[in-house]
């Protein structure tokens, strides 16, 4: 184990085995059952998030190799156990007193230790308590996920050996480590066996407590003992177990005994004093390595897989021998952090307490993609340092958040920034709670057969405490949504929140709550087909807007948005992609608003472009069944550009949760069956203002030249629909002039405006520009006469030019 | 291009004089029942356990060998969900073959099989070929649906019929196999729509009939 100094030992790990299925038994939807494994780490999930100054926290739980479970927890000083010197009767009782605080909160929390010894109650030189791994029988399901026998002999009440015991049997093990730690160890040299046999004699007894001293002749030494402390050790070791103390009557006892308040244990500065979570996480970053460290410590043998064969396996798969290694093992491996303290030794100490106004540093780092920026040490520390703060000020820090989610989101907080970003606030545990989760539905059996099938690879989500969280979050979401019904679909957008959220289902049930609102307005009706198709045609026009010849093609080949793009929207590409990108994805989505979803989908085309463009419409329709590999960080960038330089009326949709908009202005709403005919999209009076004003767009009225030359926008081109052929799609076609114009227009990314007397000839005319591959083109909502109407001031005559085109 | 890896067929070497023809087929049936398992299967040869619900619908292609043609299947697996059901015309319309795929231990979807087939003989092309599937055949021990009685449906509506499984590939390639056989190989082709096979060659064609406005 590590010498070092012993303060840098902030955590350390121990391993043990789950239990192996025999053979390859299915359950009884011949599905595969759960491994153990799985089921033990979808239980440890809600250990992660208890914290109590009396316990270690725990950090992490990892599946190693062959059902391996290793969990990573705080550590701090010594256990009980490597104490050699006697204890005080003032300290016993202080470290009586902290146990039962301990104690007591897991007990409230309907968590049992089981497990209780003197190896894993650790104490600090300054005399502060803490319990280590004491979830080990609640994560194992009460052990029945591992196939050796929890705690340790000497500490088991008479009823767990009799295969009983509940809560009460904790009180009889602290009694016994009270009673050790007043008269010394106890049954010191004696097997498992006869100590069992010892502990069921003392059912006889009616002082247990005494009639242990008696046999381990100390007697005398336990009549030393001060009087209250001896009741305390005799309220616990009661032999039934309804008669023991409970923990918060022993808290109650130990308070009075003990009036001095608890030693306040400073936390340290600088990088000892950041949340442990970051240490671990920024340790991870900085290199380390929980399983190569347990290697290092001989906690994990590599043998010879030879020596590990069984020796036989039987028919129905039970293997006879060949395991090597104890299934558990008691010793802990600590971890020093000196790696990561020499990583971020040229930290200023200034920089560990950043200040909520002042300029933010820019760091290098903000160049390079996101998922090289989420594995660099110093930038994560930066990143979580900058967000704790932001968070701890939630809400009032909302706007900040936003802009820090803009450039990223640190992995470890991303389930805390996606709440923010949606707004959850409020006592959302209450109004969870409040919820029916329970009473069955017709719709059940929908959700029974989906969730099996939703992101199985995902451990978290494929164990039983996954799919039944999962479940109660789409009941809750349905019972609270009477307009929505059920959508296979919902599954999948549900599933990224519980997995940010695993041990708040309040919260993942809060997100989901705010986010179908925000980006899928109207999507889960039970009739959604308007809502589904005008998503659809936005999307085909945003496709035509950003990437003209791909729509030609595929609009050439009929290949509809209809036959793949409706899972992309419906679950805003959460049934598409693993979660690992989906989250990057999100993390854009949630800061950009329900526009952006539409030019994702452009981006994703846009990455397969060449493929797209080469293929016909089976081996297009092909390669959407299969997706093959997007750059997501690629895809989020690109769209994010699309999005941003795309006037907000080009992307409008009617079918979204916010205002109406009044201000014939801003009006482009225009019914549906012309909107499923448009290619090009259409653009509200003022966004077209506007682009006039910065000099961003490209006017062309296509009305007849004695229209034009009475009265014209001012700066447009006139290219008159009469005359144009339009089965010649190449620019030339339209006269040296317009080419030039719109060339240059393309040059310098301006939009194209295609400006008309009539709908229909602007609708021809703006297709046709889009086959002559000219990117950015948009009808004039309303046409010059709107714009007449509206904004005369922009209308001028046109100097007089010589010479025809 | 796909490549046959399920052993159904092998393309015979050098048989210049071969026919190729090719048939849209799609698949039908409640959620869950293996839909997607199926064509997983026969295309690729392979089996998910945690296979994912399909939302909308899926494509895919596989070609068998008969004696004298090969076959191509431009497969449509869909949506299983009842809500999804107006979607469905848009892929069955102009099917040549349509697979109805039902859980041998789950009765309820035997009888959404039965309407599934029923409004394929009233709104699919008349001559489309259907195929009656009672996956999940492993699964013998929960059985629901008796195979006599869905073999008596089959008859009465002339149906193929046959029990499968996609985990173990029990009849998988046989059932594509004898919609392959039963399908007709008219040399002329056919257009889409009436029943025919469509030659390959004719890509203009095929593509605009895959359409599906
Ligand atoms: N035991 C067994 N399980 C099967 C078989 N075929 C499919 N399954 C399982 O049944 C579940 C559903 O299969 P899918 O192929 O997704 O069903 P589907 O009909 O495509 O469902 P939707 O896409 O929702 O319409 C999956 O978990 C499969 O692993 C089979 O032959 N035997
Ligand atoms: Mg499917």
């Amino acid at each position: 184990m590590y010498q070092d100094n012993e303060d840098d030992c902030k955590f350390a790990a121990c391993t043990y085995f789950a239990k192996n299925h025999p053979g390859e038994m299915c359950g009884s939807n011949g599905l595969p059952l759960t491994p153990s494994s799985i089921t033990i780490l979808g239980r440890a999930q809600r250990l992660l998030t208890i914290e109590h100054p009396n316990l270690c926290t725990y950090l992490d739980v990892i599946r190693g190799k062959h059902e391996r479970i290793i969990v990573v927890a705080e550590v701090i000083g010594k256990s009980l156990k490597e104490c050699t010197s006697k204890f005080s009767f003032q300290e016993i009782v202080n470290i009586a007193k902290q146990v039962a605080i301990s104690m007591k909160f897991l007990h409230d929390q309907d968590i049992i230790h089981r497990t209780l010894s003197d190896d894993n109650i650790l104490i600090d030189n300054e005399g502060r308590v803490k319990l280590f791994n004491y979830g080990l029988y609640y994560m194992t399901g009460g052990g029945s996920e591992v196939s050796f026998p929890l705690g340790l002999p000497r500490y088991l009440s008479p009823e767990t050996i009799l295969n009983g015991g509940g809560p009460a049997a904790d009180v009889w093990s602290y009694g016994i480590i009270l009673l050790e730690l007043s008269i010394g160890k106890l049954w010191n040299n004696l097997k498992p066996g006869p100590i069992l046999r010892r502990i069921l004699t003392l059912v006889h007894a009616n002082n247990p407590a005494e009639r242990i001293a008696r046999e381990h002749d100390c007697f005398e030494q336990y009549k030393q003992v001060p009087e209250n402390l001896r009741n305390i050790i005799e309220k616990c070791l009661k032999i039934y177990p309804s008669e023991r103390a409970t923990f918060s009557e022993l808290v109650e006892d130990l308070t009075q005994m003990d009036s001095k308040e608890l030693v306040e244990v400073k936390t340290p500065r600088g990088l000892m004093g950041c949340k442990l979570q970051y240490l671990y996480h920024l340790w991870q970053l900085a290199g380390g390595d929980i399983q190569a460290e347990l290697k290092k410590n001989y906690l994990i043998k590599n043998s010879p897989p030879i020596l590990s064969m069984p020796i036989a396996i039987l028919l129905d798969g039970c293997t006879i021998g060949g395991k090597t290694g104890a299934l558990f093992d008691r010793r802990l491996a600590k971890y020093s952090l000196d790696l990561l303290k020499s990583r971020l030794s040229h930290v200023p100490p200034q920089d560990f307490y950043p200040l909520m106004h002042e300029r933010r540093k820019e760091y290098d780092a903000v160049a390079l993609p996101k998922i090289i920026r989420e594995r660099d040490t110093e930038y994560q520390f930066y990143r979580l340092l900058w967000f704790h703060r932001l968070l701890h000020g939630y809400p009032y820090t909302a706007p900040y958040i936003r802009a820090e989610a803009e450039i990223d989101i640190p992995p470890l907080v991303r389930g805390d920034v996606w709440a923010a970003l949606l707004g959850v606030v409020g006592d959302i545990e209450d109004q969870y709670e409040r919820i029916d989760k329970e009473t069955p539905t017709p719709t059940d059996r929908q959700i029974d057969v989906d969730i099996p099938r939703c992101h199985q690879y995902c451990w978290l989500l494929c164990g039983s405490a996954g799919h039944k969280t999962l479940k109660r979050l789409l009941k809750a979401w349905l019972l609270t949504n009477p307009q929505y019904v059920y959508w296979q679909g919902l599954d999948s957008l549900t599933a990224p929140f519980l997995y940010l959220n695993f041990c708040n289902e309040a919260r993942a049930f809060a997100c989901l709550s705010a986010f179908v609102p925000k980006f899928l307005h109207k999507f889960f009706l039970k009739d959604n087909s308007a809502v589904i198709k005008e998503y659809l045609a936005k999307f085909w026009q945003m496709t035509a807007f950003h990437e003209p010849e791909l729509a030609t093609h595929l609009h050439e080949i009929n290949f509809v948005p209809e036959l793949f793009a409706i899972p992309w929207f419906l679950t805003m590409f959460s049934h598409v992609f693993p979660l690992h990108k989906i989250v990057h994805l999100w993390d854009a989505l949630l800061v950009e608003g329900p526009a952006l979803p539409l030019f994702m989908g452009v981006g994703i085309l846009r990455q397969l472009r060449d493929t797209l463009l080469s293929s016909g419409f089976n081996e297009c329709i092909l390669l959407f069944s299969d997706l093959p590999e997007i750059d997501i960080g690629e895809c989020v960038k690109e769209s994010i550009e699309m999005c941003r330089s795309s006037p907000r009326s080009v992307s409008y949709r009617r079918f979204t949760n916010e205002a109406e908009v009044k201000d014939p202005m801003d009006i482009v709403e225009i019914p549906m069956e012309v909107l499923f005919n448009e290619i090009s999209p259409r653009i509200n009076l003022s966004d077209f203002f506007s682009l006039i004003c910065q000099d961003k767009c490209c006017v062309i009225d296509i009305r007849s030249n004695l229209l034009y030359e009475k009265s014209c926008i001012d700066g447009s081109i006139n290219v008159p629909y009469s005359g144009v052929h339009l089965g010649q799609h190449e620019l030339r076609a339209l006269g040296l002039h317009p080419q030039r114009v719109i060339q240059e227009a393309i040059k310098q990314k301006k939009m194209v405006v295609v400006a008309s007397a009539e709908d229909e000839t602007a609708q021809l005319f703006s297709d046709y520009l889009v086959k002559c591959c000219v990117p950015r083109v948009c009808i004039l909502h309303g046409g010059i006469s709107a714009l007449l109407t509206h904004v005369p001031s922009l209308f001028t005559v046109p100097p007089k030019r010589n010479g025809h085109k | 291009m796909a490549t046959n890896r399920s052993g159904a067929a092998q393309r015979p070497n050098g048989a210049p004089q071969t026919k190729v023809c090719q048939f849209k087929l799609v698949l039908l049936g409640e959620s869950a029942v293996g839909k997607s398992s199926l064509v997983l299967r026969f295309v690729k040869g392979q089996f998910h356990e945690y296979q994912e619900s399909t939302i909308g619908a899926a494509f895919l292609t596989q070609t068998v060998c008969l004696d004298d043609t090969t076959v191509k299947f431009e497969i449509w697996d869909t949506a299983g969900q009842e809500r999804y059901h107006s979607l469905a015309p848009m892929y069955y319309r102009g099917a040549q073959a349509a697979i109805v795929v039902y859980d041998i231990t789950n009765q309820d979807t035997f009888g959404r099989a039965k309407n599934w087939v029923k409004e394929l003989q009233r709104q699919a092309s008349p001559s489309i070929v259907i195929a009656l599937a009672g996956n999940k055949s492993d699964l013998a021990a929960k059985r629901m649906v008796e195979f006599e009685e869905a073999q008596a449906y089959a008859d009465e509506n002339g149906l193929l019929f046959m029990e499968t499984s996609a985990k173990t590939a029990m009849n998988v390639n046989d059932i594509f196999l004898a919609i392959a056989n039963k399908l007709p190989k008219s040399e002329g082709g056919g257009s889409a729509g009436a029943g025919g096979a469509r030659r390959l060659g004719d890509a203009e064609q095929a593509r605009s009939s895959s359409c599906c406005k």
